[in-house]
């Protein structure tokens, strides 16, 4: 194959997102390697957002591309991808624009920061839409390794240390158990690693439903199960949530998470489409055990990033309802509530991350009486933190309903009304921060909140920040009302990624057939 | 059987059991040094049984980076932290090592019962030793393409997240920094341990103002 | 593209092949062929076993007399015709030494540390040609398996500085550790741009693409900073002054060495030296034309008028052959030793100074300047 021939096969347009990400990040460790950190410090968080809006911007222009598959197959841009790639791509934009204050006021270096959570999008956005074992791979390791780094960032700090440790070793081990098992199926399917390929050739040696692919399955499982974290393989979560700087958290808990899930969807779809009531099946049990320990635990947390935690590990178990029933709706519903949680978490984030920069601390207990000091923050956190319990006319409730919905329509009773258990029981440890901080007797008010400083949105890097509050709260609560475009967009997303339709239809072989019966049955009645 | 096939099938034999008998030492021995370098003799055994499997490249690769670097370094941090610990010995320290050696037989009867039970798709081709390492750049540079130009990212990335994590940080004055929180840490203030008596600010390592300038 | 060099072999008839050559007359013996093979393959690595070590006692004498002859003595004279038999009674003499063990080392690791830092360096030979079909294996790996190779031996290092207990080994083994892993890059970065020209990482084909042209093929020329960037880096690999910092006596006593004594001594001794002639020998085949001579021999055949198959042409081929890699390695032994009573010892910043921020940026320069001459030259460049 000559050069011009393979530039030709390579399709690198559909690319294009990633690149203006990696050309952002050359741009931003080059530049603050040349002007230095002190001037580099103005402007390589806005051209940052920039390159991630520029690339939102191309992924939109994508959409409708008649070719999605590129680099040979390693790369599957479709709907799908999209939409998610922008998910991922947003998160970051938000998670910078939340932490251009935090780590200018944590001494360390801004540009390094960005340029590793630049490259960890990076990763998340090639793993949304990697169609092959190697890809998928690198990957994941790209945004693993950029999130290990993120994770230690500030590293004076022992639980800063401890999170990225734990991080790290335990993050490598379910790595390794996800490369065990994708070298299963790159051995089962005769040195195959296109995900496609593999499903054909282990389809063509009967070898579906052997042990050595259900062991892949497990194995995989437990590799993509860590990385939306879910119960069990949750215990790094509050730890590193905790240890963390926290627009780290912010970008793990959403951008992070939102890669896992559609690794999840393209793997489990793609490669195993013979094991599926098998996938559905450990999935469920992961999302019945997500939904449970993560709202319940969340009760008893003082620590306003644990909660956050322990509540993002139960939202993981919500999303998960929309992944096991497989179908159209749920996979549409799955999309819809992952862009919701984008808005309301990061929102909430960001008002913790202004709340523990004002007072130097993030107990719930220290959050008493802020309406009067700070009312707009009191006002995010509140919509945002009731959006995520799924309080009506917010975002987070129409996300809810549909997954829901979807799940019901699909016959997955059990796990909606557990769902819908879990639900009320989250409200009541969202609900008990917002009432907290909307106390009138100036007796209950905390020492943090009675020795709030005053507050000034000129500092440096505070700006940014009243930039994300104000845009999540707008989007949680205006993307509520109107939700229309979202489950157009959601739902288009589903309609339009072949692999999503041909698994919908491998499921329904069972009905097509009754309605088949029905229909020989019919005539003979009229006879 | 000739010569040849006898040579191979005798350096199997003698592979696989220094890459078993070093792999369980590194495992099973308590002086973590003798275990680093059982680790090197892992990989070197790896090596050559990747060469008796025709995969030269790959075999030179791995004692190049396994050996050369990765054990190296691995070795390396463990004579910087030379640090003699003696762990108490923990009651019934013997129920958490059976449980370990019940789940490890398990997973091996396991992994052993599928590997003997399925048929796998062999492809009869014999691989050719002398071209191994031309086919590999052939491969990089067209159907595993992204993933190879990807790698020198996550390798950028993962050399700038080691000199930050490494470099020696310039800490400004403390005075000028005396209204914030110490340097190079998170702005949330520690959780206060069970036992301490609150109120107390430097109760953790870090804040510790010996400990902010070392 | 790639089989360049093996057309080019096949086309003018290879010179001597002594295996086929010592398999068929034992064949004609009656012993089977199977068991011939058998009998051959120790053979060559014997011979290069004690072809090492006796360039190992060559070395040694070189460098007393040519240090004498630096500082204005004479050296030594008397044990032998000019000293000659010098570094032989050093040897007899490590050889009868008492072997002490430190009593709180820890002995198998201080026994194993010397033997894994030999090794190595001993099989590295395998590679190393001294004509068309004078070397041990033509694997395909070739100069990567020197590298790969060479990277083994601080873990050598650092298990006897460890084993010795004692914190100058100690520190003697962290610093050749983080030198040969420093200079490794460099390293293996110019041989690829080497590599390149060739598309052949075997010495044999390395050699090939070199030949033709007498002096003016040799890869120096092509490439000068490789060259440079070559040579620094196998005399840090080696330890030579001025990278000795490992065995530094002012700072460390003798680094990793300092607890050793007798036999395990000697191997360390024998292993520098071995590594000494051994990058020599490689400088030669990368850099200077390996076995060819400056000016061709079939260029001198044809002039004298000699056909170029006749069977006594080929023998002294291969003699010439393995005469100029000598005298090559040799002439590069002797610039060592020049070097060596040149040149101050750096500091270890320095010397980390110099692998990381000097040889690297400009050897990664070297590689993407041999590509683009690669593209641009296609002729000159092995395109």
């Amino acid at each position: 194959m000559d050069f011009a021939s393979l530039v030709a096969q390579l399709n690198t347009g559909t690319i294009l997102p990633e690149l203006i990400v990696t050309a952002t990040l050359m741009v931003v460790v080059v530049g603050d390697l040349i002007v230095g950190r002190t001037a580099s410090s103005r402007w390589t968080p806005y051209l940052s957002i920039i390159g991630l809006l520029a690339a939102v911007a191309a992924l939109y222009l994508q959409w409708d591309s008649s070719n999605p598959i590129s680099f040979l197959g390693s790369f599957n841009s479709d709907a799908l991808s999209i939409v998610f790639r922008g998910i991922i791509a947003l998160s970051a934009a938000v998670t910078v624009l939340m932490s251009v204050r935090y780590v200018e006021q944590s001494g360390t270096a801004l540009a390094e920061f960005l340029t590793i959570l630049l490259t960890a999008t990076l990763g998340g956005m090639f793993l949304s839409g990697s169609n092959e074992l190697v890809m998928i791979f690198v990957s994941l390791e790209t945004l693993s390794i950029s999130s290990y780094l993120l994770t230690g960032y500030t590293k004076r700090d022992p639980r800063s240390n401890e999170a990225a440790l734990k991080y790290l070793l335990i993050g490598a081990s379910s790595s390794a158990i996800f490369l065990y098992g994708s070298s299963l199926l790159y051995g089962l399917s005769g040195g195959e690693t296109n995900l496609g390929a593999i499903a054909a050739s282990v389809a063509q040696a009967r070898l579906g439903e052997s042990i050595g692919m259900v062991i892949a399955l497990v194995f995989v499982i437990a590799g993509i199960a860590f990385k939306i974290a879910a119960v069990p393989f949750h215990q790094w979560t509050p730890d590193v949530y905790e240890g963390s700087p926290t627009p780290v958290v912010a970008f793990l808990s959403v951008g992070s998470k939102a890669a896992g899930f559609a690794l999840a969807i393209r793997l489990l779809v793609t490669a195993f489409p013979l094991l599926t009531d098998q996938w559905q099946f450990v999935l469920t049990a992961l999302a019945i055990l997500s939904m449970i320990l993560g709202n319940v635990v969340a009760l008893a947390q003082t620590s306003m990033k644990r909660l956050l935690a322990y509540s993002s590990i139960g939202q993981a178990g919500f999303v998960m309802i929309g992944l096991v029933v497989g179908s159209q709706d749920g996979y549409a519903s799955m999309i819809f509530y992952l862009i919701a949680y984008l808005f309301m978490n990061l929102g909430a984030f960001t008002c913790v991350i202004l709340f523990s920069l004002r007072t130097g601390t993030d107990q719930i207990s220290e959050y008493s009486g802020l309406y009067q000091k700070d009312p707009l923050l009191t006002l995010g956190l509140s919509i945002c933190l009731l959006s995520l319990g799924g309080i009506p006319p917010l975002v987070g409730f129409f996300g809810k309903i549909y997954l829901f919905w979807a799940g019901w329509q699909a016959g997955a009773y059990g796990l909606v009304i557990l769902g819908l258990i879990t639900s009320v029981i989250s409200i009541y440890y969202y609900i008990r921060v917002v009432k907290a901080m909307v106390v009138k007797e100036p007796q209950e008010m905390s020492e943090a909140v009675k020795n709030y400083p005053e507050v000034r949105w000129d500092l440096p890097g505070m700006r940014p920040l009243q930039v994300g509050i104000v845009l999540s709260l707008v989007a949680t609560s205006i993307a509520g009302i109107l939700s229309n475009p979202l489950f157009t967009l959601a739902n288009n997303a589903v309609a339009q990624t072949p692999i999503l339709q041909s698994a919908v239809v491998s499921r329904q072989p069972v009905v097509t057939q009754q309605q088949a019966t029905v229909k020989l049955v019919a005539p003979e009645l009229k006879l | 059987m000739n010569l040849a096939e006898g040579v191979q099938l005798v350096s199997l034999g003698l592979l696989s059991f220094m890459m078993l008998g070093a792999a369980l030492g590194v495992v099973l021995l308590t002086n973590v040094v003798y275990s680093a370098f059982l680790l090197g003799g892992t990989f070197i055994s790896a090596a050559g049984i990747y060469l008796l499997l025709n995969a030269d490249f790959v075999a030179t690769a791995q004692v190049l980076i396994y050996v050369g670097a990765v054990n190296v370094l691995i070795i390396f941090a463990i004579m910087l932290v030379n640090k003699r610990q003696d762990f108490a010995p923990l009651p019934k320290a013997w129920i958490r090592k059976s449980a370990t050696a019940v789940v490890c037989l398990g997973l091996f009867s396991l992994l052993t019962t599928m590997v003997l039970v399925t048929p796998w798709n062999l492809s009869a081709e014999v691989a050719s030793a002398d071209s191994s390492i031309i086919e590999i750049g052939k491969h990089f540079f067209t159907d595993f393409l992204l993933p190879f130009e990807l790698a020198s990212v996550l390798l950028l990335m993962a050399l700038v997240g080691a000199i930050i994590l490494a470099r020696r940080e310039f800490l400004p004055e403390e005075s000028a920094v005396a209204v914030q929180q110490p340097i190079l840490t998170l702005p949330e203030r520690p959780r206060e341990l069970a036992g301490v008596t609150p109120g107390s600010p430097d109760r953790t390592i870090a804040s510790k103002p010996s400990d902010r300038n070392k | 593209m790639y089989t360049y060099g093996r057309k080019r072999r096949a086309e003018h008839m290879e010179g001597i092949d002594l295996q086929q050559t010592f398999i068929r007359s034992l064949t004609e013996l009656g012993i089977p062929s199977g068991a011939a093979k058998a009998i051959w393959m120790p053979l060559p690595m014997l011979l290069m076993i004690i072809g090492a070590t006796v360039g190992v006692l060559v070395t040694v004498w070189l460098e007393r007399k040519i240090s004498a002859a630096a500082q204005q003595r004479i050296g030594p004279e008397y044990i032998g015709p000019l000293g000659v038999l010098a570094p032989v009674a050093d040897g007899l003499k490590l050889i009868f030494k008492e072997d002490t063990v430190p009593a709180k080392s820890d002995p198998l690791l201080f026994t194993l540390g010397p033997v894994i830092v030999v090794i190595p360096v001993f099989l590295s030979y395998l590679i190393v040609p001294f004509g068309q079909n004078l070397v041990i294996t033509n694997v395909s790996m070739g100069v990567l398996l020197w590298i790969s190779l060479s990277s083994v031996v601080p873990i050598g290092l650092l298990m006897s500085g460890y084993a010795s207990n004692n914190k100058y080994s100690l520190l003697g083994g962290l610093r050749a550790a983080a030198q040969s892993i420093s200079y490794e890059i460099p390293l293996a970065l110019a041989v690829l741009a080497v590599a390149m020209m060739s598309n052949s990482l075997s010495t044999v084909d390395i050699v090939d693409q070199q030949s033709g042209y007498g002096i003016l093929g040799w890869n120096i020329w092509r490439q000068p900073i490789g060259f440079l960037i070559f040579w620094i880096a196998a005399l840090a690999e080696c330890e030579r002054i001025p990278f000795d910092l490992p065995e530094a006596e002012e700072e460390l006593v003798a680094g990793y060495q300092t607890e050793y004594s007798g036999m395990k001594f000697a191997l360390f001794y024998l292993g520098s030296y071995v590594n000494l002639v051994l990058s020599a020998l490689l400088v030669a085949v990368l850099y200077l034309g390996g076995w060819e001579s400056p000016i061709p021999t079939s260029l001198l055949a044809n002039l004298a008028g000699v056909s170029e198959t006749s069977a006594w042409l080929e023998i002294v081929d291969a003699a010439v052959g393995i005469t100029m890699t000598l005298l090559k390695a040799y002439f590069l032994v002797f610039i060592a030793i020049l070097l060596r009573w040149t040149v101050p010892r750096v500091r270890i910043d320095q010397l980390l100074d110099l692998g990381w921020k000097f040889l690297l940026p400009v050897s990664l320069v070297n590689l993407l300047l041999t590509a683009a001459l690669k593209i641009a030259f296609p002729v000159a460049f092995g395109g």
